[in-house]
């Protein structure tokens, strides 16, 4: 019997290549081609009087100069505006180089194109750009007021207003018994991936094709964007994404300025153009986000159950909306978490600043909805005086509720509609994980030897695998390999093993003889893309439709081979065997070759297999009306709705007395996300996502200043953490697989982001509970800590 | 391989030779080339990545006369006539993975890869002066190195495995 | 495209408008110039090596002079192709006297540029025109000064038994002095001498003929 491979902590596939420097990521390719750099802008919002470009032209090696002038048709128009909604009333995109205005620093407004990157550098140094300077739109509280303006036809600086409400909210909050209100607010961040994004462009001048390598996390969207764009036929286009150096969100977007430039400046200058950007470049002109204000309104009764939930958001979209308002839909929807809000009432309200354009970044809105609910319950926990595990619980959705209707739309358009999942187990585990009822003890003994540590709780559900579709494709080879392919694309989630193990057991051959291609559109062509803890969920499914098409396929010849009924056959090591019947076998591969009759035996395995041929009867055609040659097989997965995972983080915290320092003593993560295809890699997956909630929890805002200049726009001032800050993860797996496709999996990717800043604010306020700290505001810091600890004293001084 | 372009009298080129992984290495580049950019782009080693160029991530990280360095903060001409080591040449002599690269395959120490060589090279030299690390001692050498993808627990893992790894080869070292 | 500007030449708006007129004189300063033609009175096959940035080559086109006002204004037409791409303008010029020994030459050029230099940006395009502009008149400001030697009308040794506009070639010589970073390296400069030595037997009679029927 062949081994299952799904659910086994297989090695990855992909792991000796990269380990050994054999790695192919885009600035790998195309060394003897031409490099791209641009003039970006220093002001944050600024009209542009003149560009001279007389300095650069002594550059030796300069090839071409760009800017918006330059720029045809459709190339030079606006970019699209991916997912437009209704509510998106004054959706606003760039151009590709900037025409009259700029709108952050960092925007594009010229491109440059020479024989290196350096001379490249050089040139964009030399031209020089003439600014009207405009007042900046910093903040969402100037945003907000609206005496500014970001862009001059969009009053009050509102991209978009949404309200979404089951029952009535407002009315239940008015007779509620108790009423607390909470302000909060959660600053940017960014995917920051280690590599930043960039693009290759080849146009073949003989057969008007163009080849485009990017850095990408949706190679199909791209190509359609650019064909679209460059005004070429969409089967003249290939898009490959190749070794991508981590996406976490940002490289979702397209087509990204650059992917339509450079793809155009090598159709125009006939010759291979690279640009790949510096890191200061990816904090300035790729994306942000998190920055969001929140007010909360919440009306409940003395045991702590939701009676109505009002919930305003004040949500930073940046200077652009090229990604629509995802984010700010997502915080809405998914704030609700595991509970019954009794009527809930979300609005929101998404704003134009003058800084980069907000995108998602992993998670995409679910850790601020986390935070602003999870605050929520903490406080009316001390409200109380309940246990904070007690209050959730008494709010929990029940098991037996499944499937959940909110009476919401999820950002998908569809109703939002949880599956399945049972949160009071995964919140026994967690529970006794971190040994929850324990904690109090040891509080206390800390306590009185002059420590300060706290216990933190945070639950989470997650909307996963969002449609409306992803392809496999699976093809059994003449010598044995089976082939797969899917569009979708990868960026550390090893979905070349994921996937192979998918298919391995869905056809029973050797994982060894599967090879996987993502994101090739040279090899597959329907796809949407890696986002939204998707890409197992789509593709993992997609793949095993194929196969299982290819397995009946495959019994069906061998049946006719061997003479035996398909019913009766299995395939075990890539061999079709009749059961029991030992020696009543045919190899896979042999049975590739008979499913296409061919005329001629041109190699060994076709010779072989003529050994097998049946009389063929001479009243019917080689191949059959509705069959086709080839063992292969294409199939689509297509969920009705988005499965929901769900998950609950506990931490143990220690603070400093003296310096107000933060630790992190223990992190517990107990995780559902349904059948688990490879636990080494979805426990991988968590880690990373823990560790950039910690990073958001404690270490990384983007800093912008009034005049609208990016602050800390490197790794030296953007602080991404280290080993030294990132604690020992301990986890432990819920499997509530979802009845909405066949493997039963659900998405976990983003899982491990989602409630990181609202275990640590509960942990942190835990901690300082003797101070009576609260907190409303993350990232913290010690010296934010220590404020928060002086202003508390100065309040109980007061009082 | 790049056609380092001259710029004109401004920018005069030197010739620079290194030893890389063994093998004696030359390109004729101006001296403002970075050692990233010569390793990656004039002597075709792409294994070499470039995460920030400010000397922050460690993805650049090779070895220098054995000393771990940042590539992208060196000069490639300040550096001729050394002795380099980057990720391809940490493979054994056999064309083996070492037991750097072993352990990282064995403990899930990678999932994009971008920062894998810098982590590599680290860990290797590293060991080679460390070679029975604690768990702690094991999680501040790999300090100066950023990982986005894996929370570094599994990195700290493979750091440990790898001094495993080494031991059992010396163990079974004749002689 | 247009590109505008301006120089001030140090001599006679007479001197001027002989030296911008005569194509001795043009085939030394138009940068990059190889040869010029005579094809018909004030028209000119022109062959020149130019570039916009790192693209570079040899065009072959057509020169005309004409809507000739000495000494004020003429119309320079031109049109020509190469490996690299396609040019064809329309400068007018005006000279007009600023103090005794000298002139403010004025130009205006409306050009359509297409093919490979042709993509390389409008601004770019219009700097290198500029720049291009720049030198030429300050080589025909050399030759204006004396700074550099134009060959007197040599004898017709091979001249055309039908007069003025039978096959007359001018070619540059090689310079002494590279003229500023368009100008191309090695290679191009062999290909001047090369022409030069291909074509000593160069007649500039024709010419004259042709010019004394104003």
């Amino acid at each position: 019997m062949t081994t299952r491979t799904v659910g086994e902590p297989i090695a990855r596939r992909e792991d000796p290549r990269l380990l050994t420097g054999q790695g192919r990521f885009l600035d790998d390719i195309g060394s003897a081609g031409l490099a791209a750099a641009f003039v970006r802008s220093p002001h944050a919002h600024a009209r542009i009087v003149d560009i001279d470009v007389t300095d650069a032209l002594a550059v030796d090696g300069l090839v071409a100069i760009y800017t918006h002038d330059d720029l045809p048709g459709r190339v030079g128009e606006t970019l699209p505006v991916l997912i437009p909604h209704e509510a998106l009333t004054h959706g606003r995109t760039a151009c590709p180089l900037a025409k009259n205005e700029v709108n952050h620093v960092g925007e594009a407004i010229v491109m440059v194109v020479a024989t290196d990157r350096y001379l490249a550098e050089d040139a964009c140094e030399r031209i020089r750009v003439d600014y009207e300077l405009l007042p900046p739109v910093v903040g969402i509280e100037a945003a907000r007021d609206g005496d500014l303006l970001v862009h001059d036809d969009v009053p009050g600086n509102v991209s978009a207003h949404l309200v979404q409400e089951t029952g009535d909210a407002r009315a239940a909050i008015d007779t509620a018994p108790r009423v607390l209100d909470l302000d909060l607010e959660i600053e940017r961040s960014a995917s920051t991936p280690l590599e930043g994004r960039g693009v290759h462009a080849r146009w073949d001048g003989d057969d008007h094709s163009l080849r485009v390598y990017t850095s990408t996390q949706a190679s199909t969207s791209v190509r359609a964007a650019l064909a679209a764009k460059l005004e070429l036929p969409l089967d003249r286009v290939e898009v490959i994404a190749p070794d991508v150096g981590g996406g976490f969100g940002v490289k979702i977007v397209h087509p990204w300025p650059e992917e339509v430039l450079v793809a155009w400046a090598a159709i125009m200058l006939g010759q291979e153009v690279k640009w790949t950007e510096d890191r200061r470049e990816h904090f300035v002109s790729a994306a942000h986000e998190r920055g969001q204000l929140q007010h909360v309104r919440v009306g409940y009764d003395d045991d702590g159950h939701l009676l109505g939930l009002d919930v305003t958001i004040w949500h930073d979209n940046g200077a652009y909306t090229p990604y629509g308002i995802i984010v700010p839909i997502i915080t809405t929807t998914q704030l609700l978490g595991p509970y019954k809000p009794g009527a809930y009432r979300a609005e929101f309200h998404s704003l134009y600043t003058n800084t980069v354009a907000v995108t998602p970044y992993r998670g995409a809105g679910r850790p601020q909805g986390c935070f602003a609910m999870e605050r929520t319950m903490d406080a009316i926990a001390a409200d109380l005086g309940l246990d904070r595990a007690v209050v959730r619980e008494r709010n929990f959705i029940g098991p037996d509720e499944m499937p959940y209707d909110h009476g919401l739309t999820f950002q998908d358009g569809r109703p939002l509609i949880y599956d399945s999942g049972d949160y009071p187990a995964t919140l026994a585990k967690v529970k006794k994980l971190i040994g929850w009822d324990a904690f109090e003890a040891i509080r206390d003994e800390a306590r009185a030897a002059g420590r300060r540590v706290g216990i933190g709780l945070g639950c989470y559900v997650e909307g996963t695998g969002v449609g409306p579709y992803e392809g496999g494709f699976v093809k059994v080879e003449t010598d044995g390999t089976v082939v797969v392919a899917t569009g979708l694309t990868t960026q550390g989630q090893g979905h070349q093993t994921v996937f192979a193990q998918v298919v391995a057991d869905e056809l029973g051959v050797a994982l060894d003889d599967v090879v996987v291609t993502t994101g090739d559109t040279r090899r597959f062509g329907y796809a949407v893309g890696t986002f939204a803890s998707r890409a197992a969920v789509m593709s993992g499914n997609a793949v095993a439709l194929a196969a299982r098409k290819v397995r009946q396929k495959a019994l069906r010849i061998a049946g006719e081979a061997l003479e035996a009924d398909p019913r009766d056959l299995e395939i075990v090591d890539g061999v079709v065997q009749v059961k029991g019947v030992p020696g009543a076998t045919i190899p896979l591969r042999t049975v590739a070759v008979l499913s296409n009759p061919l005329r001629y035996a041109f190699d060994a395995e076709s010779q072989r297999a003529t050994q097998f041929a049946a009389p063929a009867d001479p009243d019917r055609p080689p191949v059959a009306d509705d069959d086709e040659p080839g063992l292969e097989g294409t199939d689509y997965y297509s969920p009705p709705r988005s499965t929901f995972a769900n998950g609950m983080h506990a931490a143990i915290v220690e603070t400093d007395p003296e310096t107000a320092e933060i630790s992190i003593l223990r992190y517990c993560v107990v995780h559902d996300c349904g059948t688990l295809i490879n636990p080494r890699i979805v426990q991988g997956q968590i880690h990373g996502g823990v560790a950039q909630g910690v990073g958001g929890a404690l270490y990384e805002k983007l800093v912008y200043d009034d005049a609208g200049q990016l602050l800390n726009a490197s790794f030296m001032d953007f602080l991404m953490p280290y080993a030294s800050e990132i604690p020992v993860i301990e986890t432990d797996h819920l499997q509530t697989p979802s009845p909405l496709n066949p493997l039963g999996i659900k998405g976990a990717g983003e899982a491990g982001v989602i409630p990181v800043s609202a275990v640590l604010a509960s942990a942190i306020e835990d901690a300082e509970s003797s101070q009576g700290i609260r907190i409303s505001r993350m990232p913290i810091s010690p010296s934010e800590l220590y404020h928060l600890r002086a202003e508390a004293t100065n309040e109980e001084g007061d009082s | 391989m790049t056609a380092m372009t001259p710029t004109g009298p401004a920018e005069s080129l030197h010739e620079v030779t290194l030893t890389v992984n063994g093998v004696p290495r030359s390109a004729s580049v101006p001296a403002r080339r970075l050692l990233s950019d010569f390793l990656r782009h004039d002597l075709g080693l792409t294994g070499t990545h470039v995460g920030c160029e400010h000397g922050v991530c460690g993805a650049c990280t090779v070895l220098v006369d054995g000393e771990t360095i940042r590539s992208c903060l060196q000069f490639a001409v300040m550096h001729d006539g050394a002795e380099v080591t980057t990720v391809e040449g940490c493979a054994r002599g056999d064309g083996e993975l070492s037991a750097v690269q072993r352990a990282f395959g064995e403990c899930h120490g990678l999932q994009c890869g971008f920062c894998t060589p810098g982590f590599v090279t680290t860990v290797t030299a590293y060991l080679d002066q460390h070679p029975d690390p604690s768990e702690a001692e094991a999680r501040e050498a790999i300090t100066g190195n950023l990982c986005r993808c894996t929370g570094y627990q599994n990195i700290v893992a493979s750091v440990l495995r790898a001094a495993q790894l080494r031991r059992e080869e010396r163990e079974e070292a004749p002689g | 495209m247009k590109v505008t500007g301006s120089a001030v030449l140090h001599a006679s708006r007479e001197q001027v408008w002989q030296a911008l007129t005569d194509p001795a004189v043009l085939v030394r300063t138009i940068p990059g110039c190889l040869r010029l033609e005579a094809t018909a009175p004030d028209a000119y096959a022109m062959t020149v090596t130019a570039g916009v940035g790192t693209i570079k080559g040899v065009y072959a086109g057509d020169v005309r002079l004409h809507d000739q006002h000495a000494p004020g204004s003429f119309v320079l037409s031109a049109s020509g192709a190469g490996a690299p791409g396609t040019v064809s303008c329309d400068v007018a010029v005006t000279l007009s006297e600023d103090g005794d020994a000298a002139t403010q030459v004025a130009y205006s050029a409306d050009a359509v540029v297409g093919g490979m230099i042709g993509g390389v940006g409008q601004r770019m395009l219009a700097g290198v025109a500029k720049k291009t502009a720049g030198e030429f008149f300050a080589a025909v400001d050399d030759v204006l000064a004396g700074r550099e030697a134009v060959p007197a009308a040599a004898s017709t040794t091979a001249a055309s038994t039908t007069g003025r506009d039978a096959g007359v070639v001018y070619t540059a010589p090689p310079p002494a002095l590279p003229r500023g970073a368009l100008l191309t390296g090695e290679f191009t400069r062999g290909v001047l001498v090369g022409a030069a030595i291909a074509l000593a037997g160069a007649v500039v009679g024709g010419w004259a003929a042709g010019r004394q029927r104003r």
